[in-house]
């Protein structure tokens, strides 16, 4: 494995979110980023943001890494999960809740209902 | 061959969807960052295939990348996927 991906490999395995994007999860620099980052925000997620931008290798790397072509990226226990469209349909179907409830990890789920309500 | 019509005719060529729909949203996004003035930077697909049967998510988005080829994928800078059987 290059640096980078090595890098990247103990950032998933060593946080149990992470988010790789455009921008930070405070000021996200693209669209699509902004999309999943508000999300991951509003339910209240506690997880690390990797900001792609300030970093070309890891901008780069990351795509090898997952064998994935776009930002943003997340993953969950080290677990690749998918992309905006990805992230926005599991919010949406109540995946992504089961996804968290089985790794034990902590959100809001009124939150996440209200989400599901203003999309319905 | 605008990038429409050849996302168009790869998709369709490797996947036999039942329905395909190809959208330049690129005038959506003019002037926002990834807009390089080509008008051919911001696209959806919705697309629907038998071929979905049984796969993830994640399974059908590679399908897709892998059905474009590298290239016209690294070459867009924003490509929304709407995938279903």
């Amino acid at each position: 494995m290059t640096d980078a991906k090595t890098k990247i490999d103990e950032t998933v395995k060593a946080n149990d979110i992470v988010l790789y994007m455009k921008g930070t999860k405070e000021m996200p620099q693209c669209g699509f980023s902004s999309r999943v980052a508000g999300v991951m925000n509003y339910m209240g997620l506690d997880y690390t943001d990797v900001n792609v931008l300030a970093d070309e290798e890891i901008r780069q790397g990351i795509k090898e890494y997952s064998d994935w072509p776009t930002i943003p990226q997340l993953y969950i226990k080290g677990e690749f999960v998918g992309g905006c469209d990805i992230i926005t349909e599991m919010t949406l179907s109540g995946e992504l809740d089961q996804l968290l409830d089985d790794n034990g990890l902590a959100y809001n789920k009124e939150a996440a209902d209200k989400i599901r309500e203003a999309n319905a | 061959m605008s990038k429409s019509a050849e996302i168009h005719k790869r998709l369709s060529d490797a996947l036999a969807p039942t329905t395909i729909d190809v959208r330049n949203d690129s005038s959506r996004h003019s002037g926002h960052s990834g807009d390089d003035g080509s008008g051919e930077s911001h696209f959806h697909v919705m697309l629907r295939s038998p071929a979905f049967e049984g796969k993830t998510r994640i399974a059908r988005h590679r399908m897709v990348h892998q059905a474009m080829g590298a290239e016209l994928v690294t070459s867009i800078h924003a490509l929304s996927l709407d995938l279903d059987v």
